[in-house]
């Protein structure tokens, strides 16, 4: 599903409310069936940790990790012993099998939101929220961007809710809902 | 832009971002630099002003100029005119009698007003002890316990000096000046000077010691002395403590050194919290910088904004540090006031200049090279996101070096000692930072294993090698400061205190000739005191150096002139002397050495004489030609018997000489002293104690005062804990936020944090300890003078403080970190 609103219209904050990342000041939000209000600040965590992926607008890679340990670092998180081993074969499928040492900064605007997709479906997230995945990119390559997202959501079976202001971004998925001054409105395509 | 332009813009800027709290980090970091520094430029200044002062009262003055006739009228008025207070006297020897019976003396008559510093105690007929500014009434006289013990009077009676009689009214406890004639050790008469015709002892060829005391405001007495100096003529002379007392001078140096060491620390460490907080600074403002080139301006016009921002800072951060640096320093001034005792001079100019001055050097070495980087950005990183360097050029270290050299200086006021110390300070920092890239290296090759917490804490201190080194380097500079503040000082302090042990010798002992030698061993064994050791003198004259004959008229220093003129004490040995290290050349075997000579260091600079120079000595009419094969330093305060030049034994054994010898007389143990002296009358018996008090007292309330400018730089040293874990906070908060999004619970962040801080603090620690224990021991030998002070504990002791000093500072750092919602990760950028 996609969520599209114009800028300023509350779309980050409702991602980070979703993704249990912020406290709605009313109201309720279920995940996974908990009420997210139930639970703490470290059972949340624990949540995203197993369930749910990210892909920010900046990428927000750490700037002094590699590609691979980038990737690596939410499986680390999770105690996975195979973290190296599943974070090079994650980059390998979104084509950066060459690229693993290399820092962000020497990496292209496209090729850091590739690794951010990999982090983002490493862990085989249930759930993928997406902040402008294509705000940052040039059009060819956001276009680039999408195609491997859908592909990688498509393979794993992950539901995707995804911000953007970009209609045409926003008609490629099977619900799209606008956001006009904090109300959400509408359902379908 | 106009230049006045850019700087109202600048101003405008500056405020905005200190409102914003973008300054804040480097303002403080140059107002604590500022205030550290101030307050230790107040407190040194002013405790010099006050030991100089305490100085004074050894020589009853500030300044003496002696000679063999009364300063005449021309000296006078200068001394009027810089409106200098004045006292006189004259000393000489002379007989002394009282029923019957006489008594060679010192008698040193005094004017109204001595003496103009220091006091004089006195004992009434009473019994009482008075002390004050004090001189005996004309028709009065009073007398030392040795004359009065000699001639068996009691006060009250009378005493004939030359043709005037004298009523005896006090008997001298302490008299201030009575160093200045040590040599003098025959029995003082003190009476007025106003009797001193009538007498009728100064005549023609009289060999009397006129003084002409002077004393004043600081400024005023040294333009008296630079207008005395090129006045003196052969006889006259200056008296200032320094030359007057070499041990005092020796104490005086030492602290000089201690309180330089401390500032020196103080401005390595206020350069490096600056250096990080400029480093924040800059990259916090690699977007906004992209912002401005954006909205045109060009990359000069973004230089000269930001450098007018750093100066404006700076002067502003000066200023308040400087009216800070002397409150703190007041505040300093009242905790040790009754130690160092009585008002303080208030401190010079120098030290109000001192604070605005460093803030601006600091900037422009510190913050100036880094900014140059800022010309770079692009205005195109306005549109994507662009990290600063994380390596620059050479200039930037370069031109640290430079300010932290000229600070330094000008701090210590020794270029020499300023660049040997940076030098060490480079060493270190340059071996703190090869180590600690080479262990975060390693870090670096560690298998993935172990909890989260700990192998992501070493995992990000090795994922961020060049921040991980600066940090190390940065946490050992503030660890190794506290660590030679605390336990290094404590150690330095200690030898320094132990070289005026409390058994040092308080009596010499002179004119032994060659027969009484075993006589006076024991009769000294037999009192129970320590066996002695001998050394025999002669007296000889300097008459050539490398053939040159010896001209007092050819040195420049009146020290030195006074030194070529007199008769040196020359005396000989097999071994090396107790208290004397050789700094240059070799001992010589202890039998059938060759003629030669060894030369003490001070001296030999003095007279310029080097290792290898033929010396020729007259003694008693024979000159004595060998060549200078070794150069020794000794330790004039530890109250040996010492000497300028010696030979060996072998070649002066059979010259006509008199033996010398020093010993510790405990207080009750007077008779001694006395049965020695009836037993062989030709004895002189120089009783030090006075001396050495005085010394020990100044090394004490010296110690005092260097321990509380410690606690000043702890402070600095503290606030590069600080600095350093501000300048990395932003980043840490970032990598929070994110870990907390992908799910790292607040355990995990925590201990990501907690081991980072832990391996930080530990590395740091043991490198602080290790260069704690070679800065001590360099120290001790090179600066001081001390024996080698090694504490093996250090290293270890380096890395508990680093561990706990570290994870303390960084609590709240911990707390934030852990706070910091995961929600901030989708607003960044």
């Amino acid at each position: 599903m996609a969520i599209v609103g114009a800028s300023g219209s509350g779309k980050s904050t409702l991602l980070s409310l979703l993704a249990g990342l912020d406290y709605p000041s009313q109201g309720e939000i279920a995940l996974f069936g908990h009420r997210l209000s139930g639970l703490s600040e470290d059972e949340r965590a624990v949540l995203r940790r197993d369930k749910i992926g990210f892909v920010f607008q900046n990428f927000q890679l750490m700037p002094q990790l590699t590609a691979l340990e980038n990737v690596m670092l939410p499986l680390e998180l999770a105690g996975r012993r195979d973290a190296r081993d599943a974070a090079r074969s994650m980059l390998e499928r979104v084509g950066l099998g060459h690229r693993l040492k290399h820092y962000p900064k020497h990496l292209s605007g496209g090729e850091q939101q590739r690794v951010a997709l990999a982090r983002a479906f490493v862990i085989q997230p249930k759930l993928l929220f997406a902040d402008e995945p294509t705000g940052n990119l040039d059009p060819t390559t956001g276009r680039q961007i999408i195609d491997l997202l859908f592909k990688l959501n498509e393979e794993e079976g992950t539901a995707l809710v995804l911000v953007t202001h970009d209609t045409e971004l926003a008609s490629r998925c099977d619900a799209i809902y606008r956001l006009i001054d904090g109300k959400l409105s509408g359902a379908g395509r | 832009m106009m230049a006045w332009q850019r700087l109202v813009f600048a101003w405008r800027f500056a405020r905005r971002e200190l409102v914003a709290g973008e300054l804040t980090v480097l303002a403080l970091a140059l107002v604590v630099a500022v205030v550290a520094m101030a307050s230790v430029a107040f407190f040194s200044d002013r405790i010099e002003r006050s030991l100089t002062l305490q100085a004074s009262q050894l020589l009853a003055a500030d300044l003496v100029y002696s000679g063999g006739v009364p300063a005449d009228s021309g000296v006078r008025q200068q001394a009027a005119r810089l409106q200098l207070a004045t006292a006189d006297s004259a000393t000489f020897p002379s007989m002394v009698s009282a029923g019957g019976q006489a008594q060679l003396a010192t008698f040193k008559a005094v004017s109204n007003g001595y003496p103009l510093r220091g006091s004089v105690t006195i004992r009434r007929a009473d019994g009482s002890l008075v002390s004050g500014r004090l001189h005996p009434a004309p028709g009065e006289a009073w007398a030392d316990t040795r004359l009065i013990g000699r001639l068996k009077l009691k006060l009250g009676d009378t005493v004939q000096a030359g043709t005037q009689r004298l009523t005896l009214a006090g008997e001298i406890v302490r008299e201030p000046d009575a160093t200045l004639d040590l040599y003098n050790f025959v029995p003082r008469l003190m009476f007025n000077l106003a009797e001193l015709p009538a007498t009728g002892l100064v005549q023609e060829g009289s060999r009397i010691r006129w003084r002409l005391m002077l004393a004043g405001e600081p400024d005023r007495v040294g333009e008296m002395r630079g207008w005395l100096a090129p006045r003196l003529t052969r006889g006259t002379r200056l008296e200032n403590v320094e030359d007057a007392r070499p041990e005092i001078k020796s104490a005086l140096e030492r602290a000089r050194r201690f309180l330089g060491l401390t500032a020196m620390l103080t401005v390595a460490l206020a350069a490096a919290a600056v250096a990080l907080a400029v480093r924040r600074y800059l990259a916090r403002h690699w977007q906004p910088v992209a912002v401005l080139r954006s909205l045109g301006l060009t990359a000069g016009e973004v230089w000269w904004l930001f450098a007018a921002i750093f100066l404006l800072i700076g002067l502003v951060a000066g200023v308040i540090g400087t009216v800070a640096g002397y409150a703190v320093q007041q505040l300093l001034m009242k905790l040790v006031s009754g130690l160092i005792g009585g008002n303080l001079p208030a401190p010079g100019w120098y030290a109000w200049v001192m604070g605005p001055g460093s803030a601006l050097v600091l900037l422009a070495g510190l913050a100036l090279p880094p900014l140059a980087a800022i010309r770079k950005v692009p205005a195109l990183a306005v549109l994507r996101v662009e990290l600063p360097p994380t390596r620059q050029g050479v200039a930037v270290p370069l031109m640290a070096v430079a300010a932290l050299l000229g600070l330094t200086a000008w701090q210590v006021g020794d270029a020499r000692l300023a660049a040997v110390w940076l030098g060490v300070l480079a060493a270190f920092l340059a071996s703190v930072g090869m180590i600690a890239g080479a262990v975060v290296w390693g870090a670096r090759q560690l298998p993935a294993g172990g909890r989260v917490g700990w192998r992501h804490g070493v995992a990000s201190l090795a994922r961020r090698p060049w921040l991980a080194m600066i940090q190390i380097v940065a946490l050992s500079v503030g660890l190794m400061a506290l660590l030679t503040l605390t336990v290094v000082r404590a150690d330095l302090i200690g030898a320094w205190q132990h070289s005026v042990p409390p058994d040092a010798p308080n009596r010499f002992v002179i004119n032994i000739q060659p027969p009484q030698r075993d006589g006076v061993i024991d009769q000294l064994a037999q009192a129970g005191l320590t066996s002695p050791v001998l050394s025999p003198m002669v007296r000889a004259r300097l008459t050539e150096i490398n053939g040159n004959t010896v001209r007092p008229s050819r040195y420049e220093s009146e020290q030195a002139r006074r030194l070529a003129e007199r008769e040196f004490n020359l005396s000989w040995s097999d071994v090396l002397p107790g208290g004397n290290r050789l700094s240059s050349g070799a001992w010589w075997p202890a039998k059938r050495a060759k003629p030669q000579f060894s030369v003490e260091k001070g001296l030999a600079k003095t007279l310029g004489i080097k290792l290898g120079d033929v010396l020729t000595f007259d003694i008693g009419g024979i000159p004595y030609e060998a060549r200078v094969t070794s150069l020794r330093e000794v330790d004039w305060d530890s109250f040996r018997v010492n000497f300028f030049v010696i030979a060996p034994s072998s070649w002066l054994a059979d010259q006509p000489a008199s033996y010398i010898t020093s010993f510790h007389l405990p207080p009750d143990n007077e008779d001694a002293v006395n049965a020695l002296v009836q037993r062989f009358p030709n004895l002189t018996v120089i009783d030090v104690t006075a001396i050495i008090d005085e010394v020990r007292a100044v090394v004490d309330r010296l110690a005092r005062a260097v321990e509380a400018m410690f606690a000043l730089a702890l402070a600095a040293g503290l606030l590069v804990l600080w600095a350093a874990l501000s300048a990395t906070r932003d980043e840490r908060l970032f990598d929070a936020g994110l870990m907390r999004a992908l799910g790292a619970s607040r355990q995990q962040v925590r201990g990501v944090v907690l081991s980072e801080l832990a391996w930080l603090g530990a590395l740091a620690g043991l490198m602080a300890g290790s260069g704690a224990m070679a800065l001590g021991a360099v120290a001790a030998t090179q600066l001081f003078n001390l024996p080698m002070v090694v504490n093996p504990w250090l290293p270890l002791m380096g890395m508990g403080a680093g561990l706990l000093v570290v994870t303390l500072s960084g609590w709240p750092l911990v707390r934030m970190v852990v706070k910091t919602p995961p929600s901030t990760v989708l607003r960044a950028g």
